[in-house]
């Protein structure tokens, strides 16, 4: 049962990589920018948490609801003073430019903060299902680790089910191909990306809530975070959130089995390797081909 | 100018890219029901007077569409008073299926797909191109420079407007889909659509235009 165990705790890690994979990809295809800060939306819902929780007392729900508000409230600001004066505004700028710098510099402008209100130390808001891991035939279900996989399902699914069945999710396809075609059908570009950026952020933030009883977290964790879910993205091309989920997922099973059968001290040299590999073999494949091409 | 409604209302109307001004003061009616051709050589403002008027670009001077004053630079509120835009190059959304590029033509009118797809405007779009019907899962940036035309003209279809305005809707078509898309823009017009069509060539337009506005270094007159 050791497979199974190892696919279990594969799913758990890669529904993670998953998440954010598909937030980074949904809000690439509205508007053509890298979100390198989702993971610091995370970061700053766990320990956002944990920090009125814990230390000021705060009922967990009032808690939690605080903290999305506020993960909320500051994506839209960012959106409307940054991210609109960069890409409406009279001056706006192209290219690279916006596709990286302003999450980028969103993400250490967040950490700066989070050390001052949160400090150093490893924090996780907490366990939102207590109680000792649930076992079925010799397999082990932690249960943070099944709502991790239950809220990775329930998000990738809605995003998947708005994005082909309604308008909408048309709509924001459209704004993402062509933002000039997307106008002229009276689409409203800018309403679909501060939508997606504040929706992505907050879900972020619900993510790194339910997940960090399992990793913890530190002020410093939402680099890592994004990167992972950047790598997952990037083999959906950054613009198919389904395919980026398939590969956050993929990539968290062969990570486990490596682990477990290969190496564990070198399991993710090993994973990295294989992932290199394959783009170079499959570059159209795996979507790599339209992501440089646009 | 008749009896009949101005469907289109122009007085003044100047674009400027930077400190380039392809448009100056241009001004002119159309009215409802018209086919009315804006002809001119290229990059002497036809495109720019289009894109003004149906607020894709922001512009001096005034657009009133069947009598009400339209806002600068709202595109939405003009597809939503009944003047749609089917622009130069087409500006499809490639890796999306043709049939999702058409249904996005309803979206200025409503949000809901199943509202969209029982459309009478959207049934209309569909019906007027039956070549397409065996590419509308197609992605639309894989389908032929005519059926890419078609599916644009049929996308400003789905918005349900009264007054069409059609840039350069044969650029780099071959003569025989030319003539169809031309076919096609007679029929829409034969049902009672105004038409507006910018056209470098004032023969070809004039095969289904009444009217004709001539637009020379961003002047527009009457011809």
């Amino acid at each position: 049962m050791k497979l199974g165990n190892l696919i279990i705790a594969g799913l758990v890690t890669g529904s993670i990589y998953a998440v954010f994979a598909v937030c980074v990809a949904v809000w690439y295809r509205v508007c053509n920018i890298l979100n390198l800060a989702v993971g610091d939306f995370a970061m700053v819902g766990a320990l956002g948490v944990d920090n009125l929780y814990r230390v000021k007392g705060m009922p967990l729900a009032a808690a939690i609801v605080t903290t999305l508000a506020v993960v909320g409230v500051f994506a839209y600001v960012y959106d409307r003073i940054v991210l609109r004066l960069a890409q409406d505004g009279p001056r706006r700028m192209e290219g690279i430019v916006v596709t990286f710098f302003f999450t980028f510099a969103l993400s250490f402008f967040i950490d700066g903060v989070a050390k001052m209100l949160f400090g150093t130390d490893v924090h996780a808001a907490p366990a939102l299902w207590n109680g000792q891991a649930l076992t079925w035939a010799s397999l082990h279900f932690e249960r943070a680790g099944l709502l991790v996989l239950a809220c990775a399902i329930i998000i990738g699914g809605a995003f998947w089910l708005y994005i082909r069945y309604t308008l909408g999710g048309k709509a924001l396809e459209a704004s993402g191909e062509n933002p000039i075609g997307a106008r002229i059908a009276g689409i409203d570009t800018r309403r679909y990306r501060w939508l997606i950026f504040v929706g992505t952020a907050v879900i972020a933030a619900v993510f790194g809530i339910v997940e960090s009883p399992i990793t913890g977290y530190t002020y410093l964790s939402g680099a890592t975070i994004s990167l992972t879910g950047f790598l997952a993205a990037a083999y959906g091309g950054f613009r198919k959130p389904g395919r980026a989920l398939l590969a956050g997922l993929f990539i968290g099973v062969l990570e486990a089995l490596l682990g477990g059968y290969v190496s564990a001290e070198y399991g993710d040299t090993v994973l990295y390797a294989i992932l290199a590999a394959a783009v170079l073999a499959w570059p159209r494949g795996l979507g790599f081909e339209s992501a440089v091409s646009g | 100018m008749t009896d009949k409604q101005a469907a289109l209302n122009v007085t003044g109307l100047s674009v400027a890219y930077g400190n380039v001004v392809a448009v100056h003061d241009a001004t002119f009616t159309v009215a409802e029901g018209d086919a009315c051709a804006i002809t001119g050589p290229n990059g002497n403002g036809k495109s720019s007077i289009l894109m003004g008027v149906t607020g894709m670009v922001r512009r001096r001077g005034a657009v009133e569409i069947f009598g009400t004053k339209a806002p600068n630079g709202d595109v939405r509120w003009a597809a939503r008073h009944g003047l749609t835009l089917v622009p130069e190059r087409r500006q499809l959304y490639p890796e999306l299926s043709a049939a999702d590029n058409i249904i996005l033509g309803c979206y200025c009118w409503t949000r809901s797909i199943g509202r969209a797809r029982r459309s009478a405007s959207f049934g209309r779009a569909i019906d007027l191109f039956p070549e397409l019907k065996p590419h509308l899962k197609q992605p639309a940036g894989t389908l032929s420079g005519g059926q890419q035309q078609m599916v644009a003209i049929a996308r400003g279809l789905a918005s349900d407007p009264k007054i069409l305005a059609v840039d350069e809707p044969c650029l780099g078509l071959a003569e025989a889909v030319a003539r169809r898309v031309y076919d096609v823009l007679g029929s829409i017009h034969e049902q009672g659509t105004t038409l507006i069509v910018v056209e470098e060539a004032p023969k070809r337009a004039l095969t289904l235009c009444n009217r004709r506005i001539e637009v020379r270094n961003g002047v527009a007159g009457a011809a």
